[in-house]
């Protein structure tokens, strides 16, 4: 890494200019299990509200990572980051950032953790990118077809290693699922089943409320690229999900980019979509031009849906000599039931980012592509908004894989894009 | 959690489309801000020839600048493009940029000419703004205008220009101008002898010749 590499020269000089003494702490050289600090991966952190804290907590954990910003356009987020680092490094040295641009802008920072809300996710990441860093992005990564293509392409451009936070691809029993369907064990495959939220697209506007101040909160930052509207709070608390403006696709992908991305990895179509999509009722059915089928069907929190494993973001896989099902309890069920007899009990659960963290940091030393690179996001999230369009425009709609846009439906196609808000783009 | 707190929230069927006429007689009403930016989202579904006027008088306003550009980068008209083209006169600050913004995203090819000029004026406050819709635009004449800003410009011109001067190298390799892309890409790894754009333009010269 080039930034590694600058940092261990600059030691290097200055000891050598100063005359630094020679006693130097075991830790600082890497000595008793530490990591050098001239080996560590720098992070930087860029909106970081509760989900961000549990994934930075993965990677507060992990021995070659130094956590040194935290970028937020909220000022109570900012200050519970620094404090979750000062616990952590016994210091004071996190550094509180409200503009993005100027964490992005410290050279010595190699990777970003971007945990915003939607609207930033693809625009945070792509700045990242043309600052040189890293990127660990949470789901969902874009808000439209467009953003999803112009997300990989920038990543492919600047060849910057890139994980989404669909962390199931690193949890073993979704993985164990996977591979039954892709190793030939269920048979031919036949449809893939993913769990999707219900689905939503509210236009409405919160009450308009008085600004706080920039300092407090940057109503202008937090909004972005999103459209404006008037401040209310509890945008900023977290409740700006299932917003038309703020929650692309009208929250398919909100699970979608787990449980699609999933069966995505189960059908072998990493680098395709399906090519036609139809809805009915909760349901959004599509068809591989392999044939294999998708059903995108109702879950929930609360066991709904119709599935045999308990557990948030459900998926199942089904060939023609038997099928396996899992989610995020852990569990994993199968016919026939001599399939999953090798599988080892007490693995992660499906929303336990720690094994992802780490394949991406692993990524980030040795320039492989990690688990939920780029080009994986790319497809699997165009299969989520592409079957969102089909249920906002309530009919079968026929889609291009290649061109990546729908076939002779200049509706659909009118919605593969939306505008940024002016002075918010990448 | 947040996400609980979703899941509360009951279903909705997805928002019929409407037609353009209902719409319009929203934006020439005096309905809320509110109303006026819905309309302008659904209008993105059926926006013809029709809205393209409505839409652009809407291009000056603070709060429905924005809504107003998503109707028309969608219009697949001339008109829409001469309606953006036009108001870059009569805008300034924020929605100027958006229609220097919206220009680039329709990769309007007569835009080119105002485009330098707003990169030309330092009190204009769109300079980055024009760099990268002169990016997105990609065109051999946009690629050229770029060129000198990344050799003789100024930071943080020069950087913006190095990244649109990218984005145009990707065009032209796609669209029938290789050896254009080529000393385009040279041309950016002499200039940035380090960095992401140098190492961008490292590997998009090694793609193109595999």
């Amino acid at each position: 890494m080039t930034n590694v590499s600058n940092r261990r020269q600059f030691l290097k000089t200055t000891a050598l200019t100063l005359g630094l003494p020679t006693f130097i702490p075991a830790s600082a050289l890497g000595r008793d299990g530490h990591v050098a600090p001239s080996n560590r991966i720098v992070l930087g952190a860029i909106g970081i509200g509760p989900r961000g804290r549990q994934v930075l907590s993965c990677f507060l954990k992990e021995k070659d990572v130094q956590f040194v910003a935290i970028a937020d356009a909220q000022e109570s987020r900012r200050e519970t980051v620094r404090r979750m680092a000062m616990r952590v490094y016994g210091n004071e040295d996190c550094v509180k950032y409200r503009d993005m641009n100027e964490l992005l802008g410290r050279d010595d920072i190699d990777a970003t953790l971007i945990c915003t809300g939607d609207r930033w996710h693809a625009l945070a990441s792509m700045r990242a990118a043309k600052a040189g860093k890293d990127i660990y992005c949470e789901k969902p990564c874009s808000m439209t077809i467009r953003e999803t293509q112009d997300l990989a392409d920038t990543i492919k451009r600047y060849q910057r290693v890139f994980q989404a936070g669909t962390q199931r691809r690193n949890v073993d029993n979704f993985r164990f699922a996977c591979e039954l369907a892709r190793s030939g064990k269920l048979g031919n495959m036949q449809t893939v089943h993913a769990g999707i939220l219900t689905l939503r697209e509210d236009h409405s506007w919160l009450p308009a409320e008085a600004e706080p101040g920039a300092d407090e909160v940057d109503w202008d930052a937090w909004l972005g690229p999103a459209p404006w509207r008037p401040y209310n709070e509890k945008y900023t608390q977290g409740r700006w999900r299932g917003y038309y403006d703020f929650n692309g696709g009208a929250t398919l992908p909100e699970w979608g980019a787990h449980t699609i991305d999933l069966c995505q990895w189960a059908a072998k179509a990493d680098g395709t979509a399906p090519v036609e999509y139809e809805v009915d009722g909760d349901t959004v059915h599509a068809t591989y031009g392999s044939g294999i089928k998708l059903v995108m069907r109702l879950a929930g929190f609360k066991g709904e849906g119709d599935w045999v494993v308990p557990g948030t973001c459900p998926v199942r896989f089904e060939g023609d000599e038997g099928w396996v099902e899992a989610a995020d309890s852990g569990k994993i069920a199968s016919n026939p039931k001599t399939l999953i007899k090798d599988f080892p009990e007490g693995g992660l659960s499906g929303t336990d980012p720690s094994k992802h963290v780490r394949d991406f940091l692993d990524c980030v030393k040795s320039r492989k592509q990690p688990a939920a690179n780029a080009d994986v996001t790319r497809y699997g999230h165009i299969v989520s908004h592409a079957a969102s369009i089909a249920w906002r425009v309530g009919r079968k709609v026929r889609f291009d894989p290649v061109s990546e846009t729908f076939i002779d439906d200049d509706e659909a196609n009118r919605m593969i894009s939306r505008s940024l808000r002016a002075g918010w783009t990448a | 959690m947040d996400r609980l707190k979703l899941q509360t929230l009951p279903a909705m069927n997805p928002t019929p489309i409407q037609n353009e006429a209902s719409q319009l007689a929203i934006l020439d009403s005096d309905a809320s801000d509110h109303d006026k930016a819905v309309a302008c989202q659904r209008l993105v579904y059926v926006a013809g020839p029709e809205s393209i006027v409505p839409l652009a008088a809407l291009l000056g306003q603070e709060h429905l600048s924005d809504y107003a550009r998503s109707g028309l980068e969608a219009i697949d008209d001339p008109a829409a493009s001469r309606a953006l083209l036009d108001a870059l006169s009569k805008l300034k600050g924020r929605q100027l940029a958006g229609a220097v913004n919206s220009l680039g995203v329709r990769r309007e090819a007569k835009a080119i000419a105002a485009l330098q000029a707003f990169v030309a004026d330092p009190t204009g406050g769109v300079q980055v703004e024009a760099i990268a819709a002169l990016g997105m635009i990609g065109s051999p004449e946009a690629a050229s205008t770029l060129e000198p800003i990344i050799t003789k410009g100024q930071e943080p011109l020069k950087s913006a220009a190095g990244h649109a001067s990218l984005i145009a190298a990707e065009h032209l390799a796609a669209e029938g101008n290789p050896e254009a892309s080529k000393r385009l890409a040279q041309s950016l790894k002499t200039v940035f002898p380090k960095g992401p754009i140098h190492d961008a333009a490292t590997h998009l010269s090694a793609s193109k010749t595999k």
